[in-house]
């Protein structure tokens, strides 16, 4: 019963925010500057960091570095998150706007070796 | 107002007259004996009829006043610390108060401040806490007294986490049982006839003795309930004439043995049908939470894992499974869960919460993570005593097999069926299930050291620099993390935790204000041994008791806080956000009551002001190291310390 409501919900979900629409695929190149001002101001970093590095909610929220997903879905991710990941809607968050967290996201100085850091060696 | 004696004529002796009043008081509150019980009960001569006021009450409030003595040459209160001596309780936490001065002056002067000494904090709940970080550090319970009414209220939120930790904590309250002795004021507001009554849910056993007897036999019996597993706080309401009056016959009263209680073993029919679906399971989980007692208890874990080389996952409710043991796969439980086909919970608090996924979003729902016929089993005290208000019993979880016995004190039987239900055959399917399982946790620790590169270079701090950093200065004292932030499980992830006295465990109630008092109890335990005490404090958590650091000053108790300045009580901003956007109202005012900021706090100077060493703020990770360094040298020299860092959120 609940899976299938869960599917009815992404559906309309999809439906609502118009996803895929050819607007958006052309809005998919973001600006990391703006970005990193929309990371912070909706607050992904709350959950996922300042540098992307993960966190935990009642669960752990997943480190976003590294981030397989393009701008497209990724903005219907955010529109339809699973888990504990809450909704950004498009009021809050534009598909614009998901192109630069995005690349903002990009941006990140990501993983590093660790053999090459003697302070996680010990 | 001088107390008078009711009915003696012998001036040193208002205390037997106090035991015969309050029999009778207990007795009518009783409510259910008849009248002729009541009598029988109380030792007055026959020819006294006794109604309401009563002749005795009458002929005290008639009579001439007794001569008034200025001076007594014995107390109460002596008596008490005597019985508290008999039981070697070490130290009596206190937040002082008139309603028991008759036994905190008893142990100043007639204990000279040794068994107990006293511990003086500025706050009940930080007393309470503080004992509970003891008592799991040290083994033993302490004791905590507390004004009545007023300071139980402060105490309740401390007892309540040692309650759901299930940690022993020999409670104490002052109370003015006699109305008519009471001064008008402040006595009346602090008696209550019942002041046990609004924590009796979180106690395990209280009493509120009516003479020095009573006192004694209760104080003991509730030592004993106190620490047989499940262990949890108990309390006594202490009257306040009891404490200061003279002791009438010294040497008619006894003090019983205090003998401990051996925790139970479970059924050894069971344990053997338990080693034989363990031992013939292809992927066995033990999943283990508040087991570790003492030394002994991860020792004979690491013994009966490696006996099936099997998974193990460590909640952390204690110090129970080395960190670095290749049949830990803590950072990978859902995985050894989800495979599980037999799983063994010990002491568990919350195995549904192990073996299901529950979502937190418009419509709630849950899910099992393990395999279809996956069969439980499991062995703990949970069952042996609970109460029914507070839902700290978590989800039910059905079993194939449940076992009522102690952890720890059941592992070496279990570990020898386990031995003898392995078969040959077997034995060469264990040691490979071992190596992968030893392959799979040097993955889980490349990933934990991966994951911790990221914003390795970051303002604020990462939590994962901190941990590292603050590890690399202590990795080669004898160690003990005394207290850890909110989800904060980096030293978990990196650290080489392989003694009992590594990890103390969480606050149990999960009630805010445990950490930094927790954390400084834990730490006087180790002051003791010559261990070289941390912790990892939360700023909001700390925020509720601050005045644990003018303790630590106080009483020089080494322990270095790093605190985990997020500037938020940032559990509740992210869920204030998680609202938020379900409501698609976005995010930008989640910060109003669920942050630290405007103005931010220098915790380094709060530090000083209280009396110990402190550093701070650091927001420029490279400076991390060498503050630590700093602080630390004042821990090693006897002496507690803080360094404030600014820190990312989690
Ligand atoms: C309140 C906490 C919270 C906030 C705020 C939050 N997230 Fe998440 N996020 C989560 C959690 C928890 C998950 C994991 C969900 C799951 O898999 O159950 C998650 C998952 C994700 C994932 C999937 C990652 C993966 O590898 O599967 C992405 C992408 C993501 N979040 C991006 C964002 C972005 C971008 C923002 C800000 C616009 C954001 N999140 C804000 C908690 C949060
Ligand atoms: C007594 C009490 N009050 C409120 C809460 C709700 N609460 C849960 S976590 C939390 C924040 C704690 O802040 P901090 O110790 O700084 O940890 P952080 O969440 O920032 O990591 C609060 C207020 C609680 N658990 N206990």
């Amino acid at each position: 019963m609940k899976v299938l409501k869960y599917a009815l919900l992404a559906a309309v979900g999809c439906l609502t925010f118009g996803l895929g629409s050819p607007s958006f695929a052309q809005q998919s190149a973001g600006d990391a500057a703006r970005g990193k001002d929309k990371y912070m101001a909706v607050g992904c970093f709350t959950c996922h960091g300042r540098s992307g590095q993960g966190g935990a909610l009642n669960y752990p929220a997943p480190a976003l570095v590294d981030l397989p997903m393009p701008a497209d879905a990724l903005a219907a991710f955010l529109r339809n998150p699973v888990g504990d990941m809450p909704p950004y809607a498009a009021a809050v968050l534009s598909n614009a706007d998901v192109a630069d967290v995005l690349s903002f996201i990009k941006s990140l100085p990501g993983r590093k070796d660790p053999k090459t850091f003697p302070l996680l060696n010990q | 107002m001088p107390r008078k004696p009711e009915d003696s004529p012998a001036l040193d002796q208002p205390a037997a007259n106090r035991r015969n009043f309050l029999k009778g008081a207990a007795l009518s509150g009783a409510a259910a004996l008849t009248p002729a019980e009541s009598q029988a009960a109380t030792p007055v001569p026959q020819q006294i009829k006794i109604t309401p006021p009563g002749p005795r009450q009458l002929a005290a409030d008639t009579h001439p006043p007794e001569a008034d003595p200025v001076n007594q040459s014995s107390s109460g209160g002596e008596f008490m610390v005597d019985v508290l001596k008999s039981m070697d309780i070490d130290y009596m936490v206190m937040m002082c108060a008139s309603s028991f001065r008759g036994i905190h002056e008893a142990i100043v002067n007639y204990a000279d401040n040794r068994k107990p000494e006293i511990i003086t904090t500025a706050h009940e709940e930080i007393a309470n806490a503080m004992a509970h970080g003891y008592a799991k550090m040290a083994e033993k319970p302490i004791a905590t007294i507390f004004h009545g009414t007023v300071g139980v209220q402060h105490a309740s939120m401390a007892l309540y986490n040692a309650w759901c930790d299930r940690v022993p904590i020999l409670a104490f309250c002052g109370n003015i049982i006699e109305a008519d002795k009471r001064l008008p004021g402040a006595e009346w507001v602090h008696s209550a006839v019942d002041p046990l009554a609004m924590v009796r849910d979180m106690l395990k056993y209280d009493d509120q003795p009516a003479s020095l007897q009573h006192f004694a036999e209760s104080a003991v019996r509730a030592v004993k309930i106190a620490t047989t597993p499940p262990m949890g706080p108990v309390m006594l309401s202490l009257d306040a004439e009891l404490q200061e009056n003279p002791i009438e016959n010294r040497a008619g009263l006894r003090i019983p043995k205090y003998t401990p209680v051996i925790p139970p073993v479970g059924d050894p029919g069971a344990l053997a049908e338990a080693a034989r679906l363990l031992a013939n399971a292809e992927n066995p989980v033990i999943i283990v939470d508040r087991m570790t007692r003492t030394p002994a208890g991860l020792e004979r874990l690491v013994a009966f894992a490696e006996a099936l080389q099997c998974a193990v996952v460590d909640t952390g409710g204690r110090m129970n499974f080395p960190t670095r043991h290749p049949l830990n796969q803590s950072q990978r439980g859902r995985a050894v869960i989800a495979q599980a086909d037999v799983i063994l919970g010990i002491e568990m608090n919350d195995l549904w919460g192990q073996l299901h996924a529950h979502s937190d979003r418009v419509h709630r729902s849950d899910r099992g993570v393990t395999r279809a016929g996956a069969k439980v089993i499991t062995l703990g005290n949970r069952e042996m005593y609970s109460k029914s208000n507070f839902q700290d019993s978590a989800r039910f979880q059905e079993a194939d097999l449940t076992i009522a016995g102690d952890g720890e004190s059941s592992l070496p039987l279990l570990t020898e069926l386990v031995k003898k239900a392995v078969t040959s055959d077997r034995k060469s399917a264990h040691e490979e299930r071992g190596k992968k399982l030893g392959a799979a946790r040097l993955a889980a620790v490349n990933l934990a050291m991966s994951d911790a590169t990221l914003g390795w270079d970051a303002s604020p701090v990462s939590t994962a620099r901190v941990a590292a950093e603050l590890y690399a200065q202590i990795k080669d004292d004898d160690w003990s993390l005394v207290g850890s932030a909110i989800r904060f499980n980096w030293p978990q992830r990196l650290w080489n935790m392989d003694k009992k006295h590594r990890w103390n465990g969480g606050s149990g109630g999960a009630g805010i204000g445990y950490n930094a008092p927790a954390a400084l109890g834990a730490a006087l335990a180790n002051k003791a041994k010559g261990r070289l005490s941390v912790a990892i404090q939360g700023d909001g958590d700390f925020m509720f008791v601050p005045s644990t650091l003018w303790t630590a000053a106080h009483h020089r108790i080494p322990l270095l806080y790093v605190m985990h300045n997020n500037r938020a009580y940032h559990q509740e901003y992210m869920y204030l956000q998680a609202m938020a956007g379900r409501r698609g109202r976005g995010a930008t005012k989640a910060h109003i009551g669920t942050t630290l900021t405007d103005p931010n706090v220098d915790y380094a100077t709060v530090a000083r002001g209280m009396g110990i060493y402190g550093e701070g703020p650091i927001t420029d990770p490279k400076e991390l190291g060498p503050a630590l360094k700093r602080a630390l040298a004042v821990v090693r020299r006897g002496e507690p310390a803080l360094v404030d860092v600014v820190t990312d959120q989690r």
